[in-house]
């Protein structure tokens, strides 16, 4: 008999990072290791009160604790915006399948992120960067509401731009007097010239209109829909395929995604929203 | 498998009764509800003649169940074996489909596989379908075909007992004295009675006979009107998922005790307006034409794909139990209308 699948792993809240005025990344602790893999997702439990589903933003090279970025969505964002240190939690997963690292290499990988979408493409990101070299390149681009907005500031502005390798653009809805890089949607920093598109993945994440643009612009770039790797953030639940709230089409976005490439999806209707 | 006689349902279902809870029809009416079968009542227990009204999912998928438990982790418990009596072939090929859901290798369901090896299944040949069972459309029968481990066929001064699985060849070998050997002449009943019934069934649904597979039916009409036009007769009430034996979505929800926290499991209904709503707002099915459209395809096509059966056994519980006036065979006969009408353009065009 199998362990049961619906009993989290206990766990810890061992710090909170204050992101942007929306979002918080949370630095759990689980009591037993945990791996996972870039792009999979975990159900975070706060007992008592349910669970969500999110995709860790750190490193799956640290199987001792994860960081989560929360956005304050909805009731259970809300409620987990109001923890503290040491508030105890509940994980269970991880879940579904992430991205397919070994496909991308050789390749230039072509991401766009918007809002708090840029957790899962941290996890991504890092772990392209550990092995650079395995790829052409990595393009980022990035886009947030406003300057205040962008999550992890700190590297994002900073050490992030500077590795060898990783070419990084930033742009914002809306400007302030400090902010004088781009002032525009996510799609106005993104150029054709920026990527070789026979040798090349799309890679997006964010806000459910953001990622219909960026998609609609990478085919206009002459992206195959093949190539395009989308984030789908659907009503996961249960996590393995059964309790059906996530189903997009014949798939179950917890076990047979999060993460699909737009040719799986492409003929279903409503997939933004 | 071993066939045999007795002439009394008594013995056998004390029989059954002193090893483990038996639950039994009831007739209720205008249909049947399960008990629990106390022998000591009196009540006599008679063949029901069509699926009991509850779903039989309801033994091995409880409306709701505990699911976890914090902080100390929550072993699911063991279940003592117990028995049904009076499931119908509809039934059990909705027991096949559930357990293609639930004991699916890498994810079973504890609760589910704990259960289901512990539940003894009496099956029961149907006698006089309803108006709303069409199981015949999709490959049922009114017997049953196999997933039982004793079937019990009503004949003139008694009842044909055939075993099913082991447990029921054992069952039969440890109570031979209860049974004699079935004669030819009584299986020849049986089997002519099974004729007459499924002959029954095949002209209650005449109107229902598709020239294609019903998934084929379903997947050109997906795109279709008819699930809006459909759904303007749909007052919401979930009904038909709750009564379907083969829905199986769940909702998993918290609740805090004094000194503990719990996870329940509770069934769901993807005809809720607010099932895949996400935090935000953002809901892909918000409009109750793609709910039920969505419902569709899910029973007849997605599922098909996934796990090779259709997640419908024709069973008709939600065509009794619906508050509305959505009814699936007409909406498979309009969509099939469709597809028959698309031929005939194409066949003009072709021209």
């Amino acid at each position: 008999m199998n362990k049961n699948l619906y009993q989290p792993i206990n766990g810890e809240i061992a710090d909170i990072i204050d992101e942007s005025p929306t979002i918080k990344s949370f630095v759990v602790v689980p009591e037993e290791e945990f791996r996972f893999a870039t792009g999979q997702f975990v159900e975070l439990t706060l007992p008592g009160e349910g669970e969500a589903p999110f995709t860790p933003s750190s490193s799956p090279a640290i199987t001792d604790k994860m960081e989560i970025s929360i956005m304050k969505a909805g009731r259970i964002t809300a409620l987990l915006h109001e923890c503290e240190k040491g508030q105890k939690v509940g994980i269970r997963g991880p879940y579904g399948s992430g991205y397919p690292i070994e496909d991308f290499i050789g390749k230039e990988v072509y991401i766009i992120g918007g809002g708090v979408g840029l957790a899962p493409i941290r996890s991504l990101f890092l772990t392209l960067v550990d092995r650079i070299k395995d790829f052409k390149s990595v393009i980022c681009r990035y886009g947030a509401k406003t300057p205040e907005d962008f999550i992890y500031k700190n590297t994002l502005f900073d050490s992030w731009q500077k590795i060898k390798g990783v070419d990084m653009k930033l742009t914002v809805d809306q400007g302030n007097g400090q902010w004088k890089d781009n002032v525009g949607v996510v799609t106005t920093i993104c150029a054709k010239d920026d990527v070789d598109v026979k040798n090349a993945v799309a890679v997006i994440c964010g806000p459910p209109i953001m990622m219909k643009f960026a998609t609609m612009k990478m085919l206009e770039f002459g992206f195959k829909n093949s190539q395009i790797y989308l984030s789908m953030e659907k009503n996961m639940s249960c996590g393995f395929g059964k309790c059906g709230h996530c189903m997009l089409g014949k798939y179950y976005v917890c076990k047979d995604g999060p993460v699909f490439t737009y040719d799986q999806i492409d003929k279903y209707p409503n997939i933004w929203d | 498998m071993q066939t045999v006689f007795l002439t009394d349902l008594k013995p056998l279902l004390a029989a059954v009764a002193e090893r483990m809870d038996l639950y039994v029809p009831k007739n209720a009416g205008t249909h049947y509800v399960y008990n629990r079968y106390d022998p000591s009542a009196g009540v006599p227990v008679e063949v029901n003649n069509i699926r009991v009204c509850t779903p039989s999912k309801e033994f091995l998928f409880p409306l709701r169940e505990l699911a976890a438990v914090f902080p100390e982790p929550l072993e699911p418990k063991e279940i003592e074996p117990f028995a049904v009596f009076g499931l119908k072939d509809c039934d059990l090929r909705s027991i096949e489909i559930l357990d293609k859901v639930f004991t699916e290798k890498e994810f079973e369901d504890p609760f589910y596989v704990k259960r289901r090896e512990k539940m003894f299944i009496i099956s029961s040949d149907c006698s006089d379908p309803a108006d709303s069972c069409f199981c015949n459309v999709l490959n049922g029968r009114p017997f049953a075909q196999s997933g039982f481990d004793l079937n019990v066929s009503k004949v003139k001064g008694g009842f044909v007992v055939e075993a099913g699985s082991p447990k029921g060849v054992d069952f039969i070998t440890t109570h031979s004295d209860l049974f004699i050997q079935a004669g030819d002449e009584v299986i020849a009943q049986r089997d002519t009675k099974r004729a007459e019934t499924q002959n029954q069934l095949e002209q209650n649904n005449a109107d229902l006979k598709f020239d294609v597979p019903v998934n084929e039916i379903v997947e050109n009409g997906q795109d279709s009107d008819v699930f809006d036009e459909e759904a303007k007769t749909c007052v919401e009430c979930q009904a038909c998922t709750r009564v379907c034996p083969t829905c199986h979505c769940f909702y998993l929800y918290d609740t805090k005790k004094e000194d503990y926290f719990s996870k329940m499991k509770m069934w769901d209904s993807c005809m809720r307006i607010a099932y895949a709503e996400v935090a935000g707002g953002a809901n892909p099915r918000k409009v109750l034409g793609d709910r039920l459209r969505h419902r569709f395809m899910h029973k007849f096509s997605y599922f098909l794909e996934r796990y090779g059966l259709d997640m419908c056994v024709g069973c008709g519980r939600c065509v009794d139990a619906e508050a509305g006036d959505v009814d699936i065979r007409e909406v498979l006969k309009k969509l099939n209308e469709e597809l028959k009408g698309e031929g005939k353009k194409k066949a003009k065009v072709g021209k």
